[in-house]
């Protein structure tokens, strides 16, 4: 094959996740090997906080509504129909007939009212319970239709129906698990537990293997009128070592490999018998400030004026960076969301490198040649962030800043971090919901974590995002985006970094596997060539 | 002394050992920065939801209760149950131990398997070629990082000649022997050089000895002179410097059982100490604890056999 193809050949999964393939009928039957980087910690949708559970919720457990493949729009899973009334505040949806749990025993609309009904609880929602919080009350009516009547209207709220955490459980069977409290009961049936989804778990050793075998029970039909999933099984590998996921893959021990270091995408674009893939991510790299006027130490922080804020911002290279850390296969940001996030406002890269607009700002805020030192905490043994600090250092010594690297791992940084004890540090963001809303609460909006921890406080985007978080008309609500977006760029409470993809290798006999933006791995129309 | 005697003391040292390094893993664990609760909960957390979940791990207890609490688990064999996998310790240790036994187990087979036959070789041919290229192998071996052997190992026998499987463990005994042949010789390269060496020196010291002059000029055979004579008075040390790396042998299967994606204790351990999962890391030391006395207990009694004049 020449280099060409090889390109294109990588490229055409991800086509194909959009457009239905013309290609020969898939193959059904066989297991597929992912090798993962990190094994899954706890397996109940509601109470799943972290990258590599809510990666594979969504195979263990359907939603109302699901995730288009791009991660874009949304598509129905558990409900056939829905509508919304004309206020936005109820929600009518009615259920496929016959739904069967991976055990064969009916999904009833008291499983789902149920399960919702746990999902947005303060005390037993777990940490995503906010995504339903306008939710006031669930109603049931007949046999196959669940009514949501909303206690204030919330724009997001389908793409909150077809997030992670609002997965259906089968109420009997968790509340007959083991346990006095709802908690405890969480706790043992997630050891095995038994879902709404395409697949379920077969067995469980932790930090070293997960098998998920199909859901015979499942509602979804291939175009050839046949039950989906195509796989009978999906082994989970847990091989923590990047080198070692690489060299599996190469020798034919495992079909796919996640988080492909940066560094090895062109060598594995040219291996024959691998389809090297970068996923669209709604992934952002970035650098955190603390905006503070003094840091926890009684030093005074520099990084306070915004005319400094900015000046680093031109002085950062964002191509360069990009070439050094992601081999050239990330994208400048054009946002603080990843600019897959509905409602982004793309004006252009930001900060584009000006080295005389950058010392000019510094000038003007009473450094005209630098001249102080700035702390950046990173992530010790973390090969990206000693090259991502490395060419910043080089890069603002331009301007006569000097950064200090300062290494730690990854729970003292929390720690620090959350306690607002630090200067700077590198950072990583990946949306969990397909709306503006999670990211912006987060890093925008001061009430909810000090906008990210990093103390600026703008009440004009409080106040937008507030009213933002109620606005139906869907043109008023990016008309408000925007202007967050712009103020946010405007005070530039972090070093904007870039918009970075999910790299997958994977055998060439593997075809259909979907990673969409939000980081959900969609293994429903996968399947591996005989 | 009596038997009894000898081996009721052992046990108290080996009780009180075990205590010291319980209170210090205590101790160092709580002076770092960090717990449980952010790990769990990660970036996005709120600081009410971080507090609860401090409240339900018991993180927020004053240090002494805390350690009460502890203490009595210890001298329970209650473990308790890790935060983060969520499971009882006590069955994720029965569950990773036997992989990790199985593994430094063969890495100290394998180590005396290459030592013991190039000492020999080395010292009877002492200042030839062979024993030359023998020195330089055993300083190659002892220099090289474990996590480099392990992936030229991985690239060549593994990856490469397919002789091998890329890491992982497999589903039965024999299997799992074949698996975790290339870690176990990773662990055992660096250790076999350190046994080589020394146990080169000793037979040379032996060899040169007044009383194997002797025994040759009795004509005793070689074979027998070797065997009875040099082996016998030059094993000593070998055994004891084996026991001594014993510790550094587990430590050695922390970074192989990362490398070849095995699902042992060492891992398990890097693991808990990231996410500050107290119970596990906890757990996991005192066994540790114990399972090194143990050895050096076994150890002591091995010398006792081979060499009469090693007291107890």
């Amino acid at each position: 094959m020449k280099r060409r193809d090889l390109l294109l050949a990588s490229l055409l999964p991800t086509m194909a996740a959009f457009a239905a393939p013309a290609r020969a009928a898939p193959h059904r039957g066989g297991t597929l090997i992912f090798a993962r980087a990190m094994d899954s910690l706890f397996l109940d949708p509601v109470h799943t906080a972290q990258n590599a559970d809510i990666w594979i919720s969504l195979n263990l457990y359907d939603t109302l509504l699901q995730p288009s493949a791009d991660g874009k729009g949304l598509q129905p899973g558990l409900a056939a129909e829905h509508s919304v009334s004309e206020d936005g505040k109820i929600l009518t949806f009615r259920l496929r007939p016959d739904l069967k749990f991976a055990d064969g025993s009916p999904i009833t609309v008291r499983d789902v009212k149920w399960s919702l009904d746990r999902a947005r609880s303060k005390e037993e929602g777990g940490e995503f319970a906010f995504l339903l919080s306008a939710i006031g009350s669930i109603e049931t009516q007949g046999e196959d239709t669940v009514i949501i009547n909303m206690a204030q209207s919330d724009p997001a709220i389908l793409q909150a129906l077809a997030t992670f955490n609002a997965g259906v459980v089968p109420e009997k069977l968790l509340m007959a698990a083991a346990g006095d409290t709802l908690l405890e009961k969480s706790k043992s049936f997630a050891e095995k537990p038994v879902g709404s989804g395409p697949f379920v778990v077969e067995s469980w050793r932790r930090n070293s293997e997960m098998v998920l075998k199909r859901n015979p029970y499942y509602w979804k039909e291939a175009d050839d009128g046949q039950k989906l999933p195509y796989l009978d099984a999906i082994r989970f590998v847990i091989i923590p070592d990047d080198a070692t996921r690489i060299l599996k893959l190469k020798a034919g021990e495992v079909d796919v490999t996640e988080f492909v270091p940066y560094a090895r995408v062109a060598e594995l674009r040219n291996t024959p018998g691998i389809t090297m893939t970068l996923f669209p991510a709604a992934q952002v790299h970035y650098f955190t400030m603390n905006n503070r006027p003094t840091l926890k130490d009684g030093t005074k922080n520099p990084l306070a004026d915004q005319r400094v804020r900015q000046a680093l911002n031109y002085a950062t290279n964002k191509e360069a960076l990009i070439q050094v850390v992601t081999h050239g296969v990330a994208k400048p940001a054009r946002s603080y969301m990843p600019i897959a996030t509905p409602m982004a406002y793309d004006g252009g890269p930001l900060y584009p490198y000006d080295l005389a607009k950058a010392k000019a700002l510094l000038a003007e805020a009473g450094y005209p040649n630098g001249g102080f030192e700035v702390t950046c905490m990173a992530l010790a043994g973390n090969a990206d962030d000693a090259a991502k600090l490395q060419t910043l250092q080089q890069m603002w010594s331009q301007v006569g800043v000097k950064l200090k690297i300062e290494q730690l791992e990854s729970a003292t940084r929390l720690a620090r971090f959350n306690a607002t004890d630090f200067q700077m540090r590198t950072s990583l963001w990946t949306n969990d919901l397909n709306d503006p809303k999670q990211i912006t609460s987060i890093f925008a909006y001061y009430p909810a974590r000090q906008s990210n921890r990093t103390g600026w406080n703008d009440p004009r985007v409080n106040e937008l995002f507030e009213q933002s978080e109620h606005e139906m008309d869907s043109e008023k609500r990016t008309a408000m985006y925007k202007e967050i977006q712009q103020r946010y760029y405007e005070a530039a409470p972090i070093i904007f970094g870039m918009d970075v993809p999910y790299p997958i290798a994977m055998s060439s006999k593997v075809h259909d596997f979907v990673q969409i933006p939000l980081g959900n791995n969609i293994f429903i129309n996968a399947y591996k060539d005989a | 002394m009596h038997i009894v005697g000898i081996l009721g003391r052992r046990l108290l040292q080996i009780a009180a050992t075990v205590l010291v390094v319980a209170v210090l893993v205590f101790g160092l664990m709580r002076l770092l920065p960090g717990d449980a609760a952010l790990v769990l909960l990660g970036e996005r957390a709120s600081d009410e939801a971080i507090a609860r979940m401090r409240d339900q791990l018991g993180v927020n207890q004053p240090i002494l209760a805390q350690f009460w609490d502890f203490l009595l688990r210890m001298v329970t064999l209650r473990f308790g149950d890790s935060v983060t996998l969520r499971v009882p310790v006590s069955s994720l240790i029965a569950e990773r131990l036997p992989v990790t036994l199985l593994l430094t187990g063969m890495a100290a087979v394998l180590a005396l398997l290459i030592a013991v036959p190039l000492a020999f070789w080395s010292a009877v041919r002492r200042g030839s070629w062979v024993d030359a290229a023998i020195r330089v192998f055993a300083q190659v071996s002892v220099s090289m990082p474990v996590f480099y052997i392990g992936l030229v190992l991985l690239i060549t026998l593994a990856a490469g000649l397919r002789w091998f499987p890329v890491g992982g463990i497999g589903t039965g005994f024999l299997e799992d022997l074949y698996y975790l042949f290339l870690p176990a010789l990773t662990l055992a390269l660096s250790l076999s050089a350190i046994l080589l060496r020394n146990l080169r020196e000793s037979l040379i010291e032996v060899l040169d000895a007044e009383y194997v002059g002797f025994a040759t000029a009795k004509g005793l055979p070689r074979g027998l002179v070797l065997r009875r004579h040099v082996l016998r008075n030059a094993w000593v040390s070998t055994v004891t410097l084996l026991g001594l790396h014993i510790g550094s042998l587990v430590g050695g299967a922390v970074i192989t059982e990362t490398v070849f994606a095995i699902p042992g204790i060492g891992r398990l351990m890097i693991d808990s100490i990231f996410s500050r999962d107290y119970a596990v890391v906890q757990g996991l030391t005192v066994v540790l604890a114990v399972l090194v006395s143990v050895v050096f207990l076994a150890l002591d009694a091995v010398q006792a056999a081979l060499d009469p004049r090693v007291g107890t």
